[in-house]
C-alpha cells in the first residue's frame, strides 16, 4: 500500500509543540492557582500568619527572585541563538540558565535548613505543643508552594538539560523555545510566591 | 396507599413538601412533552425507501422556534421555581427566629451523637451543661417551642439528618453551624447520620423525642437530678 | 517507512504503540475490564443490602468496612477508571484523527505516555485491594478529616501510610489526571492543528467537537483537584494538617477543590457521549443534525456555568447560605441550555427517514434516560429541597440515571455505531437488540425504586438499615430487593456484550466500507483503516450532515466526495 503522502505537516499555522506547550502551562497555572487561592483565603482568615512570615527571609528571597529573572533573560539569549542555529551559543546560555536554577535551589536549601533548625517544619511540632495549630499551618502552605515550585524549577532544569544535549549535537533547535517558555511559566509563578510568602508580613 | 415523603412535623416542612409537588409537576410536564416529542417521529418518519429526510437544519429563528419554546418553558419553570423556594430557604437557613425558646448542641463523634442541654441557669456553654454521649441516645425538645441547634463535630465529618423535620446539616470539626426548628407533633422519631463517617457509620442513630411542655421539664429535672448524683 | 512499520515487533505493535488506534483500543479494555470490576463490587454491595446478614453467592459475608470500601471504589473506578477512559480517551483516540481526516495525534509518543500512565493509576488503584488495611472506604469524595484518617495520627510512618488504601487512591487519582491531562492537551492540538484540508471548525462533526470540550473543561477545572490531592497525601504521609481544624485547617476547603473539579467532571464525561448520540441520531435519521451551531454556542454556556456550580454539592455543608443561593440559581440555569441540546436533536427526528438499527435504539435509550436524570436534577439543584434530599437515595438514583446513561448508554451507542468500522466486522444484530432491551428495561428497575426510597429519607451509604425502623417496613425491604435483583439482571445481561463482542472479532461478517452510509470521514477510508487511516488524504468539500440532498442519487454525500 503506498501512501500518498509520508510526512504530513501541521496544517495550520501554529507549530504543535508551542501549542502543546501552552496548553501544558495553562494546566500547571490553574494548579498553582488553586494553592495560591487557598492559601489568600486562609491569609484572609488568619491575621496572625503575618507574625511567622516574619521569619522568612525576603533577602534570600529577593536574591532569589533576581536568580530566576537573570536566568529568565539568559533563556532568552539561547532562544534568540537558536533561531539563529547557533549551537555553541545555545548551549553557552542554557548552561547558564542551569546554572542560575542550582543556585535558586541552593539557596531554597539554605532557607529551609535555618527555617528547620527554628523548628518551623512541614508540621512544627514546637508550634502545635505550644498551641499555634494555626501558625503551624502557615508553614504548611509555605513547604507546599515552595516545595511545589521547587519541583518545578528542577523538572525544568531537567528538561532543559535534555534540550541542550540535543542541540549540542546540532538537533531539535525549536525545543529551546518550549523548554525557555517552560521556564519562563516557573519564573512567573515564583513572582507570585515572593510577595504572598516573604513580602507580605 | 403510603405517601412519598414521611411525615412531616416541623412547621417549616410543609413549605419543603409543597416544594416537592411544585417540581414535580414541572418534572413530569417537561418528561412527558419531550418523551412526546421522541417517540411520536419514530412512528411519523420510520423509514422509507427512496424518501429522502427534510432538510430543515435548525438556522435561523423561524426553525429554531420549537427549540426556543422549549427552553423559554424551561427558564419559567426554573424561576417560579427559584422563586417559590427561596423564602423557605431563608428560613430555614439564612436566618433564626426572633424567640429562641430552647438551645441545645448537638455534637457528631464516631458514631454517636452527643447532645449538650444547657443547665439550669439555662444558658448553654456554662459549667452546669448536662452532656449525653453514648450510642442510641435521644434528643428531647419541647413541642411547639423554637429550638436552636448548634452542630459541631469532634473527629470527622458527620450530617445530622432529621427527615421528618425535612432538616439536614453537615457536622463540620472546627466549626459551629447555628439552625433551628419548631416541631408541633410529639413522638419519638430518628436521626440519622447521612454523611460516610466510618465503619459504623450506619449504627450511627439517635432518636428526636419531641415532648409537651410540662413533660419536657419533668425530663429535663430529671437530667439535673442524675448529673447531681 | 511502511516496511519498516510491518516489521515491527509484537511489543512495538501492539504493546507500546505509538499508534491511535491500538491506544485506543488500549483504553477500551482496560476500561471495560475495569468495569468488570465496579460491576463486581456493585453486585456485592447491592446483594449486602438487600439480603443482609445472608452470604454473597461467589463473594462471602461482608463486614461494614467493606461494604464502605466497596461502594467507594465502584464510584471511583466507574467514573475515572471506565468512564473516562471509555469516553474520553479511547472515543478521542479511536475518532478525533479518523474524522478530521488524519494519520495520528500530534504527540505520539506522549500518546503512548499517557495510557501507560492511566495504565499505572489502575494498577496502584487495584493494589489497594491488597494491602493490609483494604481498598480505602470513606467514600469516592474523599473528605477529609476521615480521608487523612482523622488526625489520630501526626507522626505517620511514611512508607505504613503509603500503603494504606487511602494514600493509594490519591496517587492512582493523581496519575489517573496526569494521564488525562497529557492526552487532553494531544486531543485539542491535534484538532487544532492536523485537520484535513477543507475541514474547518464548523465542518467539524459535533463529536469532535465535544471531546475537545471536554477537554477544555476538564484541563480548566482539574487543577485544584490535583492542589487538594496532593495536600491530602501530605496530610497522610507527611503528617501535615492542611485539612485539620485543630491546627487550622479547613476540611470544607478540600470539599470546595474536589467539587470544583467534580461538577465539571460530569461534563467531561457528558459532551462525548453528547457528541456521539448526535453522530447517531443524525446518520440514521438520515437528516441533519438539528442547530448545529446552535449546539456548540450552549455548550459553551453550559461549559462556562459548570466551573461556577460546584458549591450544589456543599449546599448543606456549612457554607455561606446567601452564597448557596447564588449557586442554586446557577445550577438551574444549565438546564436551559442542556434543554436546547436536548430539544434539538429531538428535533433532527422530525421529518426525518428513521432507521432504528442497534446504535439508534441506544441513542433514543440514552434520551429517554438522560431526561429523567437531567430533571431530577431540578430537585437536587433547588438548594431547599436539597437540604432535605441530600445524601439520601435519591441522590444515588439521580446520578445513577445520568451517569449510566452517560457512561454506558453513551459507549454502546458508540460501540455498535463504529465496531464495524474500527475491526472491519459486523455483530450479531439480534443479540445487541436483545442487549439493549434488557440494558434498558433492568436499569430502570434497578435505579427507579431508588427515587422513592431517597425521598422516605433513607439514606445513603449504609450496609445495613436495621438500626432504622423507619426504613425496615415491608415496602422498603422489597424495593431494596427488587433494585438488587434488577442490579444483577442488568450486570448478568453484559454477558450478552460479552459474547457477541467476542464472537463478532473472531467470526463476524465482513463488513462494508460505510455500512451505515454515513457522512463523515472515518467511514471513506477501509474497515478497518489501515495504519495511517487513509490512503489519500481526503480534502473536505461540505458539512459532515449533508443527508437527504435532493440533487442526489444516493440520500447521503460524504463530506470529501468530489461532484
Ligand atoms: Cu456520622
Ligand atoms: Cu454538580
Amino acid at each position: 500500500m503506498n501512501r500518498t503522502i509520508t510526512v504530513r505537516p501541521g496544517l495550520r499555522d501554529i507549530p504543535q509543540g508551542r501549542l502543546g506547550m501552552w496548553l501544558l502551562i495553562a494546566g500547571e497555572l490553574v494548579i498553582f492557582g488553586a494553592a495560591v487561592v487557598s492559601y489568600l483565603l486562609m491569609r484572609i482568615r488568619y491575621p496572625e500568619w503575618g507574625e511567622q512570615a516574619q521569619y522568612t527571609s525576603t533577602a534570600l528571597g529577593a536574591l532569589n527572585t533576581f536568580v530566576l529573572l537573570t536566568s529568565s533573560f539568559f533563556v532568552v539569549k539561547a532562544h534568540k541563538a537558536s533561531l539563529a542555529k547557533d549551537s555553541k551559543n545555545v548551549v553557552r546560555f542554557l548552561s547558564l540558565t542551569l546554572l542560575c536554577g542550582l543556585i535558586f535551589l541552593i539557596v531554597k536549601g539554605i532557607e529551609y535548613s535555618t527555617e528547620i533548625s527554628h523548628g518551623f517544619t512541614l508540621r512544627s511540632p514546637g508550634l502545635v505543643d505550644s498551641g499555634q495549630g494555626v501558625a503551624s499551618l502557615f508553614w504548611m502552605y509555605y513547604y507546599l508552594m515552595t516545595g511545589l515550585h521547587g519541583l518545578h524549577v528542577l523538572a525544568g532544569m531537567i528538561a532543559i538539560f535534555v534540550v541542550m544535549l540535543q542541540v549540542r549535537k546540532g538537533k531539535y533547535f525549536h525545543r529551546v523555545e518550549l523548554a525557555g517558555m517552560y521556564w519562563h511559566m516557573v519564573d512567573l509563578i515564583w513572582i507570585f510566591l515572593f510577595p504572598l510568602l516573604y513580602i507580605l508580613k | 396507599m403510603k405517601q412519598i415523603l414521611p411525615e412531616n412535623i416541623s412547621t417549616y416542612g410543609g413549605e419543603v413538601d409543597s416544594l416537592f409537588f411544585t417540581i414535580t409537576l414541572f418534572v413530569v410536564l417537561a418528561f412527558a412533552i419531550s418523551i412526546a416529542a421522541l417517540i411520536i417521529p419514530l412512528f411519523r418518519y420510520r423509514y422509507k425507501e427512496g424518501r429522502k429526510s427534510s432538510r430543515v437544519r435548525g438556522i435561523g429563528m423561524k426553525q429554531m422556534r420549537w427549540v426556543f419554546a422549549g427552553m423559554l418553558v424551561m427558564a419559567l419553570c426554573d424561576f417560579y421555581m427559584l422563586y417559590a423556594e427561596h423564602s423557605t430557604w431563608v428560613k430555614m437557613e439564612e436566618t433564626l427566629p426572633e424567640q429562641e425558646d430552647f438551645h441545645v448542641v448537638i455534637t457528631g463523634r464516631q458514631w454517636n451523637w452527643i447532645f449538650t442541654y444547657p443547665g439550669p441557669d439555662n444558658k448553654l456553654y456554662t459549667a452546669d451543661d448536662v452532656i449525653v454521649n453514648r450510642m442510641n441516645s435521644s434528643l428531647h425538645v419541647p413541642a411547639g417551642k423554637n429550638i436552636i441547634i448548634d452542630i459541631k463535630a469532634i473527629d470527622v465529618i458527620h450530617s445530622v439528618f432529621f427527615k421528618n423535620i425535612r432538616l439536614k446539616q453537615d457536622a463540620i470539626p472546627g466549626r459551629t453551624i447555628t439552625r433551628w426548628f419548631n416541631v408541633t407533633k410529639p413522638g419519638k422519631y430518628e436521626i440519622a447520620c447521612a454523611e460516610i463517617c466510618g465503619v459504623l457509620h450506619s449504627k450511627m442513630r439517635s432518636y428526636l423525642v419531641v415532648q409537651e411542655e410540662d413533660e419536657f421539664n419533668r425530663f429535663l429535672s430529671e437530667l439535673y437530678a442524675e448529673k447531681q448524683k | 517507512m511502511n516496511i519498516a512499520h510491518h516489521e515491527m515487533s509484537f511489543w512495538r505493535r501492539y504493546i507500546f504503540s505509538t499508534d491511535h488506534k491500538v491506544i485506543g483500543f488500549q483504553y477500551l479494555i482496560t476500561g471495560l475490564i475495569m468495569a468488570a470490576i465496579g460491576g463486581y463490587l456493585a453486585y456485592v454491595f447491592r446483594y449486602n443490602l438487600a439480603f443482609p446478614a445472608e452470604s454473597i453467592p461467589l463473594f462471602g459475608s461482608l463486614g461494614p468496612k467493606e461494604y464502605n470500601a466497596f461502594i467507594t471504589s465502584h464510584g471511583a473506578i466507574m467514573i475515572f477508571w471506565v468512564a473516562m477512559p471509555l469516553l474520553l480517551a479511547a472515543l478521542g483516540n479511536l475518532l478525533i484523527p479518523t474524522m478530521i481526516g488524519t494519520d495520528d495525534m500530534a504527540f505520539p509518543t506522549l500518546n503512548m505516555l499517557s495510557y501507560w500512565f492511566f495504565f499505572l493509576s489502575a494498577i496502584v488503584l487495584l493494589l489497594s485491594f491488597f494491602v493490609p488495611s483494604g481498598p480505602f472506604d470513606g467514600g469516592w469524595t474523599l473528605y477529609p478529616p476521615l480521608s487523612a484518617d482523622a488526625y489520630i495520627n501526626t507522626e505517620p510512618d511514611i512508607w505504613k501510610s503509603f500503603m494504606t488504601g487511602g494514600t493509594l487512591i490519591i496517587l492512582a487519582l493523581a496519575l489517573e489526571f496526569v494521564s488525562m491531562l497529557m492526552g487532553g492537551i494531544n486531543f485539542l492540538v491535534t484538532t487544532i492543528n492536523k485537520r484535513a484540508k477543507g475541514m474547518t471548525l464548523l465542518k467539524m462533526p459535533i463529536v469532535v467537537w465535544f471531546i475537545n470540550f471536554a477537554v477544555i473543561d476538564f484541563m480548566f477545572s482539574v487543577g485544584p483537584i490535583i492542589a487538594g490531592a496532593f495536600m491530602l497525601l501530605l496530610d497522610r504521609v507527611a503528617g501535615t494538617g492542611f485539612f485539620d481544624a485543630y491546627r487550622g485547617g479547613d476540611p470544607v476547603l478540600f470539599q470546595h477543590m474536589f467539587w470544583f473539579f467534580g461538577h465539571p467532571e460530569v461534563y467531561v464525561l457528558l459532551f462525548p457521549s453528547l457528541g456521539v448520540i448526535a453522530e447517531v441520531i443524525s446518520t440514521f435519521s438520515r437528516k441533519a443534525l438539528f442547530g448545529y451551531k446552535f449546539i456548540i454556542k450552549a455548550s459553551l454556556i453550559a461549559i462556562v456555568l459548570s466551573v461556577v456550580v460546584w458549591a450544589h454539592h456543599q449546599f448543606i455543608a456549612g457554607i455561606d447560605p446567601r452564597m448557596a443561593t447564588f449557586f442554586s440559581i446557577g445550577t438551574i440555569l444549565i438546564s436551559i441550555p442542556f434543554a436546547g441540546i436536548m430539544l434539538s436533536y429531538i428535533a433532527t427526528l422530525w421529518g426525518g427517514n428513521i432507521q432504528l438499527k442497534v446504535p439508534m435504539m441506544w441513542a433514543l435509550g440514552f434520551i429517554a434516560i438522560f431526561l429523567v436524570g437531567g430533571l431530577t436534577g431540578l430537585y437536587l439543584g433547588s438548594d431547599t429541597f436539597d437540604i432535605y434530599v441530600h445524601d439520601t437515595s435519591f441522590v444515588v438514583a439521580h446520578f445513577h440515571y445520568t451517569l449510566f446513561p452517560i457512561t454506558f448508554f453513551g459507549f454502546f451507542a458508540a460501540f455498535y455505531y463504529w465496531f464495524p468500522k474500527f475491526t472491519g466486522r459486523m455483530y450479531n444484530t439480534v443479540l445487541a437488540k436483545i442487549h439493549f432491551w434488557f440494558t434498558f428495561i433492568f436499569f430502570q428497575g434497578f435505579a427507579f425504586p431508588i427515587f422513592f426510597l431517597g425521598l422516605d429519607g433513607q439514606h445513603r451509604r449504609i450496609n445495613d438499615y436495621s438500626a432504622f425502623d423507619s426504613l425496615m417496613s415491608s415496602w422498603h425491604i422489597s424495593f431494596r430487593q427488587f433494585a438488587t435483583i434488577s442490579a444483577i439482571i442488568l450486570i448478568l445481561s453484559q454477558f450478552i456484550f460479552l459474547f457477541n463482542l467476542l464472537k463478532s472479532l473472531r467470526s463476524g461478517k465482513k463488513s462494508e466500507e460505510n455500512p451505515w452510509k454515513a457522512n463523515t470521514l472515518e467511514w471513506q477510508t477501509t474497515s478497518p483503516p489501515p495504519h495511517g487511516n487513509f490512503v489519500k488524504y481526503p480534502q473536505v468539500y461540505r458539512d459532515p450532515y449533508d443527508y437527504g440532498n435532493p440533487d442526489m442519487k444516493e440520500d447521503y454525500l460524504p463530506q470529501n466526495k468530489v461532484i
